[in-house]
């Protein structure tokens, strides 16, 4: 009996140690296996990064407001409850379908802004496939993407919520090979995966008190919808995301390029290009992100992380194949 | 030494090695246990014979798959799929978070985590949220915004390039599962 007991003990025993040891072999597993620039998992698992604090909720008193004058909560009691539910509702996350829509509209107003569709379906083709291949290793796979060419010499990619993706054609002009491409269409991507526009959005001290965006709301009131609209079109085209999330978005960018199997620094490259070219005070690209010095900084900060040595495609030739006659 | 002494020392050293067997059996038993499980991201992801793109493909798996890892070898990883049939996949179509479970909008919870987890309502190509919303269009036209930049949008909605063509740019530029 106490022989069989031990025999249950040491079994117990080898259990409990091999958990351990197993994920300790798998650090080391991972250690050995693990390409150099072990970037992926932390690119799995980004740190958030929340510069402001969610919009107040300075909306009527509802049940707390009639607490307070009831006397049932003090004055502080009552604000303290207020701001709460404020946070919790600004925290209310915007669903696809409505993600979709404020995209879509936002979409319009790109092509009306800046130059139209370029009518080349070859082109489009090149863009969507690049792009396509891109968001196929990031950390959204699962919603359609679409991609198109804007008809303008200015240098510009633009990313609206819900899937839409726009690069001019005065930008691919700029542009030396497939990587940077990939680079750029990336960190538009990565806008997209990291909800960037509804994170901003939902921040919104003008949109305070709203909440929830839901398209029941949207479809009753057009002056609400009209609303976050003008909110996220004055973002995108006017005043730019915060620095944070347009470095986050090139930290992110740059992943996913590089684990479809880009060369990492195809963004970089493409930022050196832009910050000394003629073109770029007409370049939203630039003029609503953070200094292209900082960013290329950053961005080579960055790249000391991954393997130069590892075979990495710059496709020079297939972009200029792929591009020739159509730019 | 007695002869109940020897028989002592024998009896020992059988009592030893069964601890040991035992011990590396609990050892084994918890190494099937604890396999790191992944989950496929996207509808589609194709599991294959070999760590090679160019290899047969064995199943097609849905997005949210839960699989368990077999071993880690480059850019693929033998995984176990539900079923326990076995194969290869390029390791970026695998994420470490677990499909959220449908419905979770509105809640507070859910809120909280919904940024964390792929929702199960956006999950897999064949979502009905398709096409420019009527809400978009109706706004576009109330702006007078010219026709033509909303037929631009629904041009580059309906723009599709097909699984196959994708893989064979894939191929051809030695990019994704396909790379040395």
């Amino acid at each position: 009996m106490k022989k069989l007991f031990l025999t249950f003990a040491i079994f117990a025993i080898g259990l409990v140690w091999a958990q351990t040891s197993y994920s300790q072999f798998d650090k080391l597993f991972e250690a050995i296996t693990k390409p150099p620039p072990k970037k992926e998992q932390a690119a799995e698992e980004p740190q958030k990064q929340d510069t402001e604090q969610p919009a107040e909720q300075n909306g009527g008193g509802g049940l707390i407001g009639l607490g307070e004058s009831l006397g049932v909560f003090d004055k502080k009691t009552s604000k303290i409850l207020k701001q709460s539910v404020g946070t919790l509702q600004a925290f209310q996350p915007i669903e696809y379908e409505e993600e979709k829509a404020i995209g879509g509209s936002l979409a319009v107003e790109v092509f009306n802004k800046f130059g139209g569709m370029y009518p080349n379906p070859a082109l489009q083709e090149y863009i969507t496939l690049v792009g396509q291949a891109v968001a196929e290793v990031s950390d959204r796979p699962d919603i359609e993407y679409h991609f198109a060419v804007l008809n303008t010499e200015n240098p510009n990619a633009f990313a609206t919520p819900g899937g839409y993706v726009f690069v001019s054609v005065g930008l691919l002009r700029m542009l030396q090979n497939e990587a940077q491409l990939a680079g750029v269409l990336g960190h538009e991507i990565a806008h997209i995966t990291h909800k960037h526009a509804l994170q901003t959005l939902q921040r919104s001290k003008r949109l305070s008190g709203l909440s929830s965006l839901t398209m029941t709301a949207m479809n009753k009131d057009a002056g609400l919808f009209d609303k976050v609209i003008n909110e996220v079109s004055e973002v995108i085209f006017t005043r730019g995301l915060d620095k944070e999330l347009e470095f986050e978005a090139d930290q992110f960018g740059t992943e996913y390029a590089y684990r479809m199997g880009y060369h990492p620094r195809g963004l970089k490259d493409f930022l050196k290009i832009l910050g000394t070219a003629e073109s770029r005070n007409s370049s939203i690209f630039l003029s609503t992100h953070p200094g292209p010095a900082d960013r290329y900084k950053k961005l080579s900060q960055l790249l000391e992380q991954y393997n130069a040595s590892s075979p990495y495609q710059l496709l020079a030739v297939r972009y200029k194949s792929r591009t020739k006659g159509k730019l | 030494m007695t002869m109940n002494s020897k028989n002592k020392t024998v009896r020992g050293f059988r009592w030893q090695v069964a601890c040991l067997i035992v011990f590396l059996f609990g050892f084994g038993f918890a190494g099937q246990g604890f396999a790191e499980t992944l989950y496929v991201k996207k509808d589609g992801t194709k599991l294959q014979a070999a760590d090679s793109a160019k290899s047969d493909v064995v199943a097609t798996l849905n997005g949210g798959t839960a699989v368990q890892v077999v071993k880690k070898a480059g850019k693929f990883y033998e995984v176990t799929a539900p079923g326990g049939k076995k194969g290869w996949i390029f390791k970026f179509k695998l994420t470490a978070k677990a499909p959220a479970q449908s419905g979770g909008g509105g809640d507070v919870l859910g809120a909280l985590g919904g940024q964390q987890k792929i929702a199960a309502r956006e999950s897999g190509s064949g979502s009905s949220i398709r096409g420019l919303s009527p809400i978009s269009e109706k706004r576009a036209k109330t702006k007078g915004i010219p026709e033509e930049n909303i037929k631009a949008v629904k041009q580059m909605e309906s723009f599709k390039v097909s699984k196959e063509e994708l893989d064979r740019f894939l191929k051809e530029g030695h990019l994704g599962e396909y790379g040395e």
